[in-house]
């Protein structure tokens, strides 16, 4: 058995790149606000600060809180249309080499998800209300 | 070398959060654990070159079926006491489903150390000279057609099937009719009236 090299990883450098500029802003705005909290002497806790303003929520509580079900079929159809969606990738890169039949078959594929698609608009799965 | 490390640094940590997943005690810490797991599964993807299947690991499971996990722990109610006091009922299940994957994992470190499971001895064996997405895609769609369309049509039901059991027509909802709303003219809401001074207006 033949040894593959392994990957090149300097490629994927700029997707470190970004990951560490999200990571540093995102941890800027976190910080810094206390920073600057305390710099300025404004720092007084006082459980009153932390509760829910007005008509908010309670933030901490139970994170397992029940709700209703239609947020699980707009889900289900995400999923769905996702997965069609990542099969749409390797047949556009592909689709000089695979001739008609390869055309053909996500054309098929298509139509399976477009009847689905047709029941879950005429069944009223799309709306909310 | 820094291929080395990364892949220790995603394979520990793929191994630890998915140990987490098992011995968190919220669900939804699980959950969140398991999304971990899957983030280091692509970046060991990543590592042996398949980056289609790391960037759909990405894409399809971080995006869509964590989510949907996360959905399905959070719209159970599970009463975790009574869950737990089942123990020793199902523990020869447990069992022997511990005995099977272990038998099975034996068989298959067994096999490949008998050395006629090279990988080179696949029936499509990728090739070097075109990125990987696109090799996928010459054999999904041409060698691997049915498969394909069958994968297709798994998907029509599991969306019909997704409706039929969670979606239910509400009553004394005042739906909007676009059509209705795009057929109506002007001439059908506006009415114009040369109103003489001094009478009153018939509506």
């Amino acid at each position: 058995m033949r040894e593959k090299p392994l990957v090149d990883l300097s490629q994927y450098l700029p997707i470190l790149l970004f990951l560490g500029v999200a990571l540093a802003i995102s941890g800027a705005f976190v910080v810094l606000p206390m920073i600057v909290n305390r710099l300025t002497g404004t720092a007084k806790p006082n459980p009153d600060k932390l509760a829910e303003y007005e008509c908010g929520f309670p933030a901490f509580e139970d994170s397992r809180a029940q709700f209703d079900v239609r947020f699980y079929l707009v889900a289900i159809l995400f999923i769905v249309f996702d997965l069609e969606a990542a099969f749409l990738y390797p047949w556009a890169v592909s689709l000089g080499g695979i001739g008609l039949t390869g055309w053909a078959s996500m054309m098929l594929f298509l139509v399976e998800l477009g009847i689905g698609f047709a029941y879950a608009w005429k069944k009223g799965a799309l709306d909310w209300e | 070398m820094i291929q080395l490390i990364a892949f220790y640094l995603f394979a520990v940590m793929v191994v630890g959060s998915a140990a987490l997943t098992i011995f968190a005690r919220n669900p939804v810490h699980s959950v969140l654990w398991l999304i971990l797991a899957f983030f280091n599964a692509a970046g060991l993807m990543l590592l042996a070159g398949a980056e289609f299947i790391a960037m759909l690991l990405i894409i399809v499971y971080v995006g869509a079926v964590a989510v949907l996990f996360l959905f399905v722990v959070m719209m159970l109610d599970i009463d975790f006491a009574e869950l737990r006091s089942g123990f020793a009922r199902y523990a020869p299940l447990g069992v022997l489903l511990i005995v099977v994957l272990a038998a099975e994992m034996i068989f298959a470190v067994g096999a490949w150390s008998a050395g006629s499971l090279a990988l080179s001895q696949r029936i499509a064996p990728t090739p070097d000279e075109i990125p990987n997405i696109q090799a996928l895609g010459t054999l999904i769609y041409t060698r691997y057609l049915f498969i394909f369309e069958a994968a297709g049509l798994v998907l029509l039901v599991a969306m019909i099937g997704a409706i039929v059991l969670t979606h239910r027509a509400r009553g004394g909802v005042r739906v909007q009719n676009v059509w209705q709303q795009n057929k109506r003219r002007p001439q059908d809401a506006v009415r114009n009236i040369n109103q003489p001074v001094g009478q009153g207006v018939e509506l």
